[in-house]
């Protein structure tokens, strides 16, 4: 059963940067820049970080359940 | 025009990337007589290696010039390519493992040997050999474009610079084609490593020197159209369903899944597939380009002349950098273009030997097998560079967008077929059938039937990626037509034990085989197996 609870973990984890990125009307607005930055182009970036760790994360735990 | 120094090094750091080209035959040495060995690099990539491959192979020279452009042309919508590199990594995480184990237990080299024998239907195997082959082309032939934006703004005020760009690109292809041809998927995992650390150096140092000397954001934006901030409303349909649908269709070029079955095992291949993502900033900061560029009047004012967007990277590289950094990050975006356009043409060999050649010749042997490939993959290269030099970069253009609607359409058979033996192979070659003609159709609508520049459909929901709709319609015919199929029992069962797409089978890794051609042998002996 820890193997399926980690499994469902993972998949939410897949899932979270979906939901950011498809909610597109969270993210596009111009304020609060980042060094004359829009928002818009700065929050898209930074979550290309966040879902290179929760993608890993994931992996990690898939691949522990193997 | 770049300085001698910045040619110098260029040329110099070109000649490096020749040199672990050829090197990389004698890179974790196999037999190169075998397909997979060649083709594959024997199926010995690491975590790491699979990260700076896979991700060299992806991010490719026309994605460093087309995104700046779409952005400096558009502003924000072209952004979509930053959600869109973030997504496709979770469905490569969830579909590349599996079909590596298939692929592994059965010695398949392409994502079509599994769709064969998944579905037990050569026609819906020939239908998806076809499509990977017509999408991969122009896409390779874009690279060739992304290559002559660099030496068009190196070379600039140079008397016939476009014979010396054109001769530059054909030597530039010869080489690449003799080192692929001898290396295989070697040699483009050693440049890999190359374009790879150039591509955060050179990136890297444009962005710092951009914010310290030229104003940065805030100068850029002041300059730039105001709508250019963010995303207009009636442009959000088309944003978010640019980004999901190329996110879902990344994985099933040929070049991505090949890539991909070069690893050594699930686990590694896993993990290098979920960091990347965060090559991703690479791109976001190069789209960035597009806007940085209008704070910049020297490299505006190149854009602006030519009348060319294409231009806008090497255009503000040139502009800010010092000659010598200059020629290291042109030449950065350069081999960013010969790194994918060897993997793809390998991808598209493979493809080509093993799901067209070999149906037609079901005798080859494996290294007769190898011979076709290399040859082929030499082919397609110059086939590509005939084409944008005799045909026209814009048609490159134009066939590279309905690459992408195309290649969605196969995603039923090879995605979905990774995780149920439900669908009838019949009825995904119809929904095929129906999504590539719904897609072609769609996307000649769009566009007047005029000049292809567009890839989005006016539905009522607003401007959505015709690739999305056309899989929505090649999806409903595949599930209704099996449901059919099944009642009727016409339905052809798979051939594939459930058991090969969960684990390796003991026994069936190469490197624990003393003869790296065991593999390609194995697959022969299960072709014999009677459909």
């Amino acid at each position: 059963m820890a193997n399926r609870g980690s499994q469902v973990v993972a998949a939410i984890l897949l899932v979270i940067p979906f939901v950011v990125y498809l909610w597109v009307p969270s993210y596009n607005m111009v304020d609060p820049k980042l060094d004359g930055l829009p928002f818009f182009y700065w929050y898209q970036t930074i979550w290309l970080v966040f879902s290179g760790i929760l993608f890993g994360l994931a992996a990690w735990l898939i691949n522990r359940g193997e | 025009m770049l300085n001698n120094d910045g040619i110098a090094l260029f040329v110099v750091l070109f000649i490096v990337f020749v040199f672990l080209g050829f090197y990389g035959a004698r890179f974790r040495r196999g037999d190169l007589r075998g397909l997979n060995e060649w083709g594959l690099g024997g199926q010995r990539m690491g975590a790491w290696l699979l990260w700076v491959l896979v991700g060299a192979d992806l991010y490719t020279a026309y994605t460093f010039v087309a995104i700046p452009s779409g952005v400096y042309g558009a502003g924000a919508l072209y952004f979509y390519a930053v959600p869109y590199v973030a997504l496709t990594f979770a469905i490569a995480v969830v579909t590349m493992p599996r079909l590596w184990v298939v692929a592994r237990n059965r010695g398949y080299i392409t994502a079509v040997d599994f769709v064969k024998d998944r579905f037990n239907s050569r026609n819906l195997a020939l239908a998806i050999a076809l499509t990977g082959v017509v999408a991969e082309l122009p896409y390779i032939a874009l690279q060739i474009v992304g290559m002559q934006s660099v030496l068009t703004v190196m070379l600039l005020g140079v008397a016939n610079v476009k014979t010396v760009t054109e001769v530059a690109l054909i030597v530039a292809f010869v080489i690449l084609a003799v080192f692929t041809f001898t290396s295989g998927l070697r040699g483009a995992a050693l440049g890999a490593i190359m374009k790879d650390v150039l591509i955060f150096g050179s990136v890297i140092a444009v962005i710092v020197v951009v914010l310290v000397n030229w104003g940065g954001f805030t100068t850029a934006f002041a300059s730039a159209p105001k709508s250019y901030a963010d995303l207009p409303t009636i442009s959000i349909p088309k944003f978010w369903s640019l980004f999901f649908g190329s996110a879902l269709a990344l994985y099933l070029y040929p070049h991505a899944i090949n890539g991909c079955l070069s690893a050594s095992d699930k686990k590694s291949l896993r993990t290098s597939q979920a960091l990347l993502p965060i090559y991703g900033v690479g791109l976001a900061l190069l789209a960035l380009f597009g806007v940085l560029v209008y704070g910049i009047p020297a490299a505006l004012s190149i854009l602006k002349t030519s009348g060319n967007g294409a231009l806008t990277v090497p255009a503000i590289i040139i502009t800010v950098l010092p000659g010598w950094a200059a020629g290291i990050a042109l030449l950065a975006v350069f081999i960013g273009g010969l790194v994918p356009a060897a993997i793809m043409a390998i991808a598209a060999a493979n493809l080509l030997t093993r799901n067209v050649v070999k149906e037609v010749y079901p005798k080859i042997t494996p290294h007769g097998e190898t011979q076709a490939a290399k040859w082929i993959s030499a082919a397609v290269k110059f086939v590509a560079l005939a084409f944008v030099f005799t045909v026209s970069t814009t048609y490159a253009v134009q066939l590279q967008l309905l690459g992408g609607v195309l290649i969605a359409q196969t995603l039923p058979a090879v995605f979905l077929g990774l995780y149920t033996r439900w669908l009838d192979g019949k009825a995904l070659t119809v929904g095929w059938g129906v999504g590539i003609i719904s897609g072609i159709y769609l996307v000649l609508d769009a566009n007047k039937f005029g000049i292809l520049t567009s890839s989005l459909f006016n539905t009522p929901f607003g401007f959505l990626y015709i690739a999305i709709l056309a899989l929505g319609l090649n999806l409903l015919v595949a599930v209704v037509g099996t449901a059919l199929v099944r009642a009727t029992r016409f339905h052809r069962e798979g051939i594939i034990p459930e058991e090969d797409l969960r684990r390796v089978r003991t026994g069936s890794s190469p490197s624990a085989v003393p003869n790296p051609l065991a593999p390609v042998k194995a697959v022969s002996q299960l072709e014999a197996v009677p459909e």
